[in-house]
Formats: C-alpha cells, sequence, structure tokens
C-alpha cells in the first residue's frame, strides 16, 4: 500500500492505493450520496447515486468502485451530477410503492432522507404501480417486495456477512426481485433468520416483525451490550423506548466476525413473555402461593436452610453475570455450608473437565480450547455431536465462513442428519455411540500413515489406540475404511483444524470421547501455542464463567429435602422439571411466571438480562460486560440484595 | 395592500392538508388581515374565480377531478398543492396497484356494502388512473407532507408573501 494524492473538487486529498474513490472522499471529509454502498460489503455500483465527474472519463463513473490512483482529478458535486441524482431517486420513487406515510422504515430509511436531501417535492414520470407481493411466512421477517429498490445489500449481506447465501435476485428488468432460494417464502427457505438483511436494507422492503412501528433510531436509545443468550457473546446494540425494547441491532454488522448475529440475539429476546413475577410468595395451609413482603419470604427460607444445612440443594442458571454467581456461591458454601451445588448445565461440564484433565494430566481446564474466530480460517473442520446452526447460530455461521469464503474442508460426524448439508466435504454417519471408535480410527490411520505425531497425544490414549484395530472402528461405526480413511486424510492434511463439538449433544457420556477428541487435535498438531484447535459449545451465556467459579460440582442427594432454584429469566427443561417434582420444599427465584412456580413452596421474584449488568465469560474465554438497558419494576429488590439478605438472615 | 385572494380545493383526499393549514392556529389572525377565499372546501363554496393563488389538496383520481385542476389553475396566477397526494399520488394511488373492476367489485360486493350494486348513475364521474397534479397541469410549488405540517404550509405562504417560489428546505420537508 503507499499513499496517492488525487484532486477533489480543486483540493489536494490523499489516499491509499487499492482505496475506491469514495473511500478517499470519506476519509476526507467530502460526502457522496451512496444507496447500494454499504461499508464492509463488496461494491456493485448499481443505484448509481455516487457518481462523479473524472477528467478523462468520457462520462460520470460511480465513486464507489472506481478505483482511486495517483493525480486523478474528480468532481464530485456539479449542477449536471445533481440533476442526474435527483432524476435517479424520481425514478426510483415511481418504480415501486415508496409512499412513506404508513412505511416501517420511515425515519430510519435511506431513500427517504435522500429524497428529503434533494427537495424532491414532486416527480415527473409516470408511476409504474407494479402489484408485488409481500411474503410474510417467516417467524421474524417479513420482504415487501413494493418497497424494494433492488439495491442488493441484503443479498450481499446474507452471503458475505452471515454466509448463508440464502437470498438472491430472480427474474429479470421490471420482474426483478429478491427472493429465498428458488423463490420460495423466507420461513420455508434455507434462511438462517439472522436478520443481517433486514439491517442492511436501506428502505422498509425488509423489516423484523416483533419491531415493527416501535421507533425509529432517533425515538429510542442505544446501549451496546451483549447477548445473554447463548455463549459465544455477540455485542448487541440494543434500542429501547419509555422503557421497552424496541429493536435489537449489531454494532458492527461488517467487519466483526460476531456482528452477524442470530434469531436468539437479534429476535427472540423481543418476545412477548410470560407474565411477570413482581411479589415474593409463599405457599400457606391451604396449599395456595400468598404474596408476602420480601422479610417474611426470607424468614421462611432462612428457617428451612437453618434445618436442613448440608443437605439443602442448590440449582443456579448459567444465564447469570459473575457477581451474582459470586453472591450465590458465598450463599451455599460459607452460610449453608452445602456442596450440593449445580448449575442447569452441569451435566456437560463434568464430562468436559473430566475429558480435558485426564488429557492435560494438570488442570489446564477450558483454557486449552481455542478462540471461537480460529473456524474462520481453518482449513478443516470436523463437527461432531454438535449442530452449531441450531445451538450457536454465530458459530454456524463462522463455519459456513470458512466453508464458502476460505475453501475449508468440512467432516459432519453425526448419526442422524448432515447439519450442514450441501456445505459437508463428508458425512459420516456412525452408528449411535460409536463415535469414540470413529475418532480413534481416525487418530489410528493418521498415526500409521505417519501424517501426525504420536509422541504429542497422552499415554492414556496411546494405550488405548495399541490394541485398537481399524477393523474394530468400521465394525463399531458402520462406516466403510475408505470413508475413513478419506476423512483422516482431510483432517490430518489441513494446516489448521478445529473441531467442534457440544457436550449436550453428543450421544454418549463417555469422557473417552472428549479425550479422543483432544487427541486427535493434538496428534495433527493444530495447536496454537498451548491451545488445541478444539471448541466445546457451552449452552449459556455464562456458563464458562459459572462452571469456572465452581458451582458446577453436581448435587448428590437424590430427593433433596430443599432445593433452591436460581433461575431468573431462563426456562426450565422437561428434565429439571421432574428433578424439581421430586423435591420436598422448593425455593424457585425466577423472573416469569413457569410450571417451576407452580411446585414451588417459597417464590422469589428476579430481574431479567435487560435489567441487570455484570460480567460474562464467552464460550472461548472472553470476559465482557453485560449492561442494563430497562428499569425494574418499581420497588423490585435485586437479586443480588434478596441473596444477600438470606445470607445475613442465616447470620 | 389589497387582500391576495385564494380559490382551493380538496380532490380525492383526506382533507388532512386543510386540517393542517387550520393548525396555522394564532398566525391564522394576522394571515385573515392579508388573504381571502373565494372558494374553499371549508366554506363549501365550489365556484372558482379568478385570484392570485390556487391551491389543491389531493390526488386525481376521476375526470371530475381533472377538470376541477383545470378550472383552478386556469383561475389562478400561482398554483400551490398540498400533500403526499397532490405532490406524488400518495396513498389514494395505491389504487393503481388494482383495475378499476377489481377495486368496485371488492367495494360494493366483496366488502359487504349496503348496496349490493355498483352505482351507474350518468353523474358520477368515470373513475381514471390516479396522477398527482403535475402530471395533469402545471404546477408551480409543491408543500409535501402527510400531511404537511403546519410549518410547512406557513413557510410556504411566508416564501410567496415575500414574492418567492417556495421550495420546501430539507429541515422541514417531511413524508409522513
Amino acid at each position: 500500500m503507499s499513499e496517492i494524492t488525487l484532486t477533489v473538487n480543486g483540493k489536494q486529498v490523499k489516499g491509499q492505493t487499492g482505496d475506491t474513490i469514495l473511500e478517499v472522499c470519506k476519509a476526507n471529509g467530502i460526502e457522496i450520496p451512496t444507496l447500494c454502498h454499504m461499508d464492509g460489503l463488496s461494491e456493485v455500483g448499481s443505484c448509481r447515486m455516487c457518481m462523479v465527474e473524472v477528467e478523462k472519463q468520457r462520462r460520470a463513473v460511480p465513486a464507489c468502485n472506481f478505483p482511486a490512483q495517483d493525480g486523478l482529478v474528480v468532481t464530485t458535486h456539479t449542477e449536471a451530477l445533481e440533476k442526474h441524482r435527483r432524476q435517479i431517486l424520481e425514478l426510483i420513487f415511481t418504480e415501486h410503492n415508496h409512499f412513506c406515510m404508513f412505511c416501517e422504515a420511515s425515519g430510519d430509511c435511506e431513500l427517504q432522507q435522500l429524497a428529503y436531501k434533494y427537495q424532491m417535492d414532486n416527480v415527473r414520470y409516470a408511476y409504474n404501480c407494479p402489484n408485488l407481493s409481500v411474503d410474510t411466512l417467516s417467524q421474524y421477517l417479513v420482504i415487501d417486495h413494493n418497497r424494494c429498490i433492488l439495491c442488493g445489500r441484503c443479498i450481499r449481506a446474507c452471503s458475505e456477512i452471515a454466509a448463508a447465501h440464502a437470498i438472491d435476485f430472480s427474474q429479470r428488468g421490471w420482474q426483478t426481485k429478491v427472493t429465498a432460494d428458488l423463490e420460495q417464502p423466507l420461513g420455508e427457505s434455507s434462511c438462517q433468520e439472522c436478520g443481517a438483511c433486514a439491517q442492511a436494507c436501506p428502505t422498509g422492503a425488509i423489516f423484523s416483525k416483533l419491531s415493527i412501528y416501535k421507533g425509529t433510531h432517533d425515538d429510542c436509545e442505544i446501549t451496546t451490550t451483549i447477548c445473554p443468550n447463548c455463549s459465544v457473546g455477540c455485542e448487541l446494540n440494543v434500542m429501547t423506548r419509555d422503557n421497552n425494547l424496541v429493536k435489537i441491532e449489531s454494532p458492527d454488522l461488517a467487519s466483526d466476525p460476531r456482528g452477524t448475529l442470530c434469531h436468539m440475539g437479534r429476535f427472540d429476546l423481543l418476545k412477548p413473555t410470560p407474565s411477570r413475577l413482581t411479589s415474593p410468595l409463599v405457599r400457606d395451609e391451604d396449599g395456595e402461593l400468598k404474596e408476602v413482603s420480601l422479610d417474611e419470604a426470607i424468614k421462611v427460607i432462612a428457617d428451612r436452610l437453618q434445618a436442613t444445612k448440608a443437605n439443602a440443594a442448590f440449582l443456579v442458571s448459567s444465564r447469570l453475570p459473575q457477581d451474582l454467581l459470586t453472591d450465590f456461591s458465598e450463599l451455599v458454601v460459607s452460610k449453608v455450608g452445602s456442596s450440593n451445588v449445580d448449575t442447569l448445565d452441569g451435566d456437560g461440564y463434568r464430562i468436559i473437565s473430566q475429558g480435558v484433565s485426564r488429557f492435560t494430566g494438570n488442570g489446564t481446564g477450558l483454557g486449552i480450547e481455542c478462540g471461537a474466530e480460529e473456524i474462520i480460517g481453518a482449513e478443516a473442520i470436523l463437527v461432531i455431536g454438535a449442530d452449531p446452526q441450531l445451538t450457536n447460530p454465530v458459530i454456524g455461521s463462522m463455519i459456513r465462513h470458512a466453508v464458502s469464503d476460505n475453501g475449508a474442508q468440512l467432516l459432519v460426524v453425526n448419526p442422524n442428519h448432515d447439519v450442514f448439508p450441501l456445505r459437508s466435504r463428508s458425512w459420516l454417519r456412525p452408528i449411535s455411540g460409536s463415535e469414540t471408535a470413529l475418532l480413534m480410527g481416525l487418530a489410528k490411520i493418521i498415526i500409521d500413515q505417519g501424517w501426525g505425531d504420536a509422541a504429542k497425544t497422552s499415554a492414556e490414549f496411546r494405550e488405548s489406540l495399541k490394541e485398537f484395530t481399524l477393523a474394530e472402528a468400521t465394525r463399531a461405526t458402520g462406516i466403510a475404511q475408505e470413508s475413513l480413511e478419506r476423512a483422516a486424510a482431510i483432517y490430518a492434511h489441513a494446516e489448521r483444524g478445529v473441531i467442534v463439538y457440544d457436550p449436550q449433544l453428543l450421544t454418549t457420556n463417555d469422557v473417552g470421547l472428549i479425550l479422543a477428541i483432544m487427541n486427535l487435535a493434538s496428534l495433527t498438531g493444530n495447536a496454537k501455542g498451548k491451545q488445541l484447535g478444539v471448541i466445546s459449545l457451552k449452552p449459556a451465556a455464562n456458563s464458562r464463567g459459572a462452571w469456572e467459579a465452581g458451582l458446577a460440582k453436581g448435587i448428590d442427594v437424590n430427593r433433596p429435602e430443599v432445593l433452591y432454584l436460581l433461575l431468573s429469566d431462563d426456562t426450565e427443561s422437561e428434565v429439571l422439571l421432574r428433578r424439581l417434582r421430586n423435591t420436598a420444599f422448593l425455593i424457585v427465584q425466577a423472573s416469569y411466571d413457569s410450571p417451576a412456580i407452580h411446585m414451588a413452596d417459597v417464590v422469589l421474584p428476579s430481574l431479567t438480562w435487560a435489567e441487570r449488568g455484570g460480567q460474562y465469560v464467552s464460550l472461548d474465554g472472553h470476559t465482557q460486560e453485560l449492561k442494563p438497558v430497562l428499569q425494574p419494576p418499581a420497588g423490585l429488590a435485586s437479586d443480588n440484595e434478596i441473596l444477600q439478605k438470606v445470607s445475613q438472615k442465616l447470620g | 395592500m389589497a387582500k391576495v385572494k385564494i380559490i382551493s380545493a380538496w380532490l380525492d383526499a383526506c382533507s388532512g392538508c386543510h386540517m393542517s393549514f387550520l393548525d396555522l392556529d394564532e398566525a391564522l389572525v394576522d394571515l385573515a388581515d392579508k388573504i381571502e377565499f373565494l372558494a374553499t372546501p371549508i366554506t363549501d363554496i365550489k365556484e372558482f374565480t379568478p385570484a392570485d393563488l390556487g391551491i389543491i389538496e389531493g390526488a386525481i383520481s376521476n375526470e371530475h377531478d381533472e377538470e376541477v385542476a383545470r378550472k383552478i389553475r386556469a383561475n389562478c396566477k400561482i398554483l400551490m398543492v398540498w400533500g403526499d397526494c397532490a405532490c406524488y399520488g400518495g396513498i389514494v394511488s395505491m389504487r393503481n396497484l388494482f383495475s378499476t373492476e377489481e377495486i368496485l367489485d371488492r367495494y360494493y360486493h366483496t366488502e359487504g356494502s349496503v348496496c349490493d350494486k355498483i352505482p351507474s348513475s350518468p353523474e358520477l364521474p368515470p373513475l381514471i388512473t390516479v396522477k398527482p397534479i403535475n402530471h395533469v397541469v402545471k404546477v408551480d410549488c409543491y408543500v409535501p407532507g402527510c400531511p404537511p405540517s403546519a410549518k410547512a404550509i406557513g413557510y410556504a405562504v411566508t416564501e410567496l408573501f415575500e414574492g418567492r417560489i417556495p421550495v420546501l428546505p430539507s429541515e422541514i420537508m417531511r413524508f409522513d
């Protein structure tokens, strides 16, 4: 890259080789109107709003994709260019339905802004008035083709940001429209519902059902925080108005690999919630839950805990921030003296941590796993016992990027279905529960072929491979030897390989499988410093933080006398509900009415993700800050206050 | 100074723009000394006589609208149009997405009208493709908005009194 000097509007300005005229002008504070351009997306130059005059060019050129060169003489605003721009606006306005008064995007619309800027108070052309369809079949998004200006930003966002390649132009000329797959409704297509297209849309052609007519950017307060849903920890811009959630967008759609967001972060947080619990409740002699004061409820709880002491069990959601988990731990360990404490996702942790510690032989812990961004640069990716597009969709999008942009070879191991159809290089379909044999088979091939260094694996694993034959692997998995050999070659020959697994989706609770994953990764030297090319998908936003804080010890007693469940705004699984039914005295601290509440003997109210702040640890170990975006209902004590009060009462 | 003579009409519209004019509130008191309506739907006078300023709200959507627009144009020196319907076609022009037959059928048959057949009196003007005013007669100045704010109307009127043809500045211009 070297510096170049251009003359723009008679002034000398500097840029870099490789810049476009638009980039140089932007960097130098010279404004050129654009519509189809969006920072971070490739340029198509289709809207022609950014046309500029360049000396020695026969006619005006689009600034967005004309390379800036040393000595170029550019004029951005002449009478002819401005006339041309206004004419383009008039043509766009007459092409489809662009009447603003009932449009969702009015006030946030780039087309509208430009029409104001060019004082477009009339149009000279006849209206086209096509009657186009509106696609409302998606759970989250609406495509109103009548509002579309065919700039293609959604299409580029879908392929370049989300790597989903779900939408594109169909038909030609007047008939052109943005459609999913082969003109399928969005909700029935390969669309991943990440919503990147809606954020990229400059008009009201693609918008979210959950935010419709709730407010424009100018109406709202915008807070940058992190997503409280899964463990990827994507940054969110949460828009609020009058203490209501309005819309969630990505603060950095284009350049942050986690910026694409997913339906869980962008939409699910805005869904209607069950009715809110605002008062402590205690079950009376008649078996009815009665509203009581916080002090009364705390007295009941403290008396019970005092009586049961170490036999009390504690369960906490991993959706909660560090400081709250610390307060919870303080109550459990120091005040009650119980070691019966677990997170809702503790089973997954115990499998991972046993596997990791048996592999390393020391307490390295989860720090041995690599960062999620490693996926993007990987040449081979092995997805085993995981469905990232379902559980952690942004990891899913990173894998799609690796495959479609960087040509990564994707190996899917799954007994039931290919979790990346059309993208996987190979789908290995082992008999359910035989995944360990499959990985050992791969390791065997890699060692036998001399593709990997057996000395890097753990002694235990080497020992177990001694007696292991390929014939055994094919017999156990039901996969032909050639398929295993092909997969082993792909994985072993990759400069960088990453294995992605999900402790919750593994079909076997075998620690040996985690061990095999770790060893396979170390065998081929897929390591960066002390980290292995392995990522485990943790379920909740602060799973890793809760696990590392020692809250996933596990509950020993089968039928605890007292169970204290700090659920907050998490949801309870069927498994959890069965467990709750088996409890003599149940305390539930939760934000919303739910089946658990109806089993509880004491209910305490809780704040929601939107009302609290605190630190969260992402799946790959980044500590990030969640910020409160809403005021809690008046008079509601925070969860920390409640826990501290219970602790105090216990003395 | 003689009062400025104005003739105004609303065509295919909701009357919101004229209501927005009334939203000028106390400014109307001063304005009343300077202007005089010869014909306006506010007073229900519909006979147009020569005037200085013509004002039209609404789009043209039948032959009668076309005739009124031509009459006003012929009787005024300057023609100002109010609102998105008059400037661009607006919400009423969404009728153009369907054929006249479809619209009438929907209105009188499928949507449960009190009369079950499409009226066919020769006094009723035939519906035509909905158009903004400037697609039929020459327009001198435009005040878009749905409805235009009182501020936008006030700006346009003040500019006219100053002897300039108003073009709404970007800060005042709104389409909704």
